[in-house]
């Protein structure tokens, strides 16, 4: 079971289809569940869980259990886990850093969960792991206490650790995005981090550190090769394909190099970006909704626009509200700062808006189950 | 050591899933209550204290009808029957 079954009483076609897609929408005030069959054109949305509290990143483990993190600027953060999300419980042990210490832990970003390791990224920037499904939590210090830490600066969004990248092949190579520092590269399973931003300008100017103070928004990984990953950057639009050790831009066909999130579809390799109007009015270009994709790598950009909300729509999309569920046709989600989620269940083909405007969306996961 | 009863506001209590806002806690201060809540109800120090190991910025604790910040240590100690309140501290914003 996934929602409360008071609400799954709510909605007895969608519950008795074979196949469930389910979008946890996190927003400032509370997470809202959307919830469909595999065609994903009929929604049903149901909410709030966590009523008040910002909603800032979940994650399902290869356990099947859920991750949730809720911040207030009243209360604090805190992580959630359970089997379902009507069974959610707070972890006591959770990411913290320790008391008495400089560092303040504001909020969760990022989880990255996988089969025997889970990681979390932070603001204050840094990073926790656990090894027992998310039960409890310990520091990465090789990042926490990196040399370069007195460099580090916050951006607009704070000091945060909001993308992490696993080696699906190799759990030792791990990639950490802090914003308005730089990526991070460990090859030993977290001990020692390299700053890999060769070929990305910087944008915090320090002699003292010159392989930092670059200002990265969002990872994507390839879906087939670990080493290439696609960078959505403050400074504009890049790609590796050597683990970081090198990156270029690619931005032909982009309204602009500036956004936030980025990802790909699994099963295509389509990469979806939302460009918006530079770090100083972070609005859509020209007042046009339009998110793009790349279907070959990021060697060229389109812009998508079926079913959106003709200009004006001045909403962004924040770094954690797009998604893409993996199924065949790709759907991808988009959760915009005015309260919309915008859905695409053909690889960005066409766009539908779900039938409800919610608060301001931090974060964007889908969740199919069979 | 004092018996006491220590009101918690409600988005603390739904994240925790506490059903009840009233909790009864010991202690001989209220700082001693607090840690004596802490213990009862798991998870609850982290939505209240920072990293200092103080009160959140935006959190107020009322001794009966008296915010803590303005008595001073001494004027702390608790006698049986009274009630410390948590509250978000009036903040304005969204």
């Amino acid at each position: 079971m996934l929602l409360p079954s008071h609400l799954e009483s709510a909605t007895p076609a969608v519950y008795g289809s074979r196949m469930r897609v389910a979008v946890l929408i996190g927003t400032e005030k509370g997470a809202f569940v959307a919830t469909s069959d595999a065609a994903r054109r009929q929604w049903q949305v149901e909410g709030p869980l966590f009523k008040g509290w910002k909603v800032t990143a979940s994650a399902r483990s290869p356990s099947g259990r859920y991750l949730v993190a809720t911040a207030s600027f009243v209360y604090g953060p805190a992580l959630h886990v359970g089997d379902d999300l009507s069974g959610l419980a707070q972890v006591e042990d959770g990411p913290a850093y320790p008391e008495g210490g400089d560092l303040k832990l504001s909020q969760i970003w990022t989880i990255n969960a996988g089969a025997s390791r889970h990681y979390a990224g932070v603001d204050q920037a840094g990073l926790f792991f656990s090894d027992d499904d998310g039960q409890s939590w310990q520091p990465v210090p090789g990042l926490n206490d990196h040399p370069t830490r007195k460099g580090w600066l916050p951006g607009a969004g704070g000091l945060c650790a909001h993308a992490v990248l696993v080696d699906p092949a190799n759990a030792e190579r791990i990639w950490c995005g802090i914003s308005a520092v730089g990526v991070f590269r460990s090859d030993d399973g977290g001990a020692t981090w390299v700053p890999k931003n060769e070929g990305v300008d910087q944008v915090v100017p320090d002699p003292n550190f010159p392989d930092i103070g670059r200002c990265v928004h969002g990872l994507a990984p390839d879906s087939e090769h670990a080493d290439t990953i696609f960078r959505q950057d403050h400074s504009g639009m890049y790609r590796t394909y050597d683990g970081g050790d090198h990156w270029e831009r690619n931005e032909a066909g982009l309204s602009s190099g500036f956004g936030f999130p980025i990802a790909m579809d699994p099963l295509t390799s389509a990469l979806y970006a939302v460009p918006i109007e530079s770090g100083e009015y972070r609005m859509p270009v020209g007042g046009a909704f339009r998110p793009h994709r790349s279907t070959n790598g990021g060697d060229s950009w389109e812009p998508l626009g079926n079913g959106l909300p003709p200009p004006p729509y001045e909403a962004g999309v924040l770094r954690g509200a797009m998604a893409v569920d993996g199924l065949d046709p790709g759907g991808v989600y988009l959760g915009t700062a005015a309260g919309d989620l915008f859905v695409s269940a053909d690889g960005g083909d066409s766009w539908q808006g779900l039938p409800c405007t919610l608060p301001r969306i931090l974060s964007v996961e889908v969740y199919v189950e069979e | 050591m004092a018996h006491v009863i220590l009101q918690l506001p409600t988005p603390v209590c739904s994240i925790l899933g506490l059903t009840a806002r009233s909790h009864e806690v010991e202690g001989a201060t209220v700082d001693e209550a607090l840690e004596d809540a802490y213990g009862r109800l798991p998870g609850l120090r982290v939505h209240l204290c920072d990293e200092s190991g103080a009160l959140r910025q935006h959190v107020s604790c009322f001794l009966n009808e008296t915010g803590t910040r303005w008595l001073t240590e001494g004027e702390q100690h608790l006698a049986d029957g009274d009630r410390i309140t948590i509250l978000q501290a009036v903040s304005g914003g969204t």
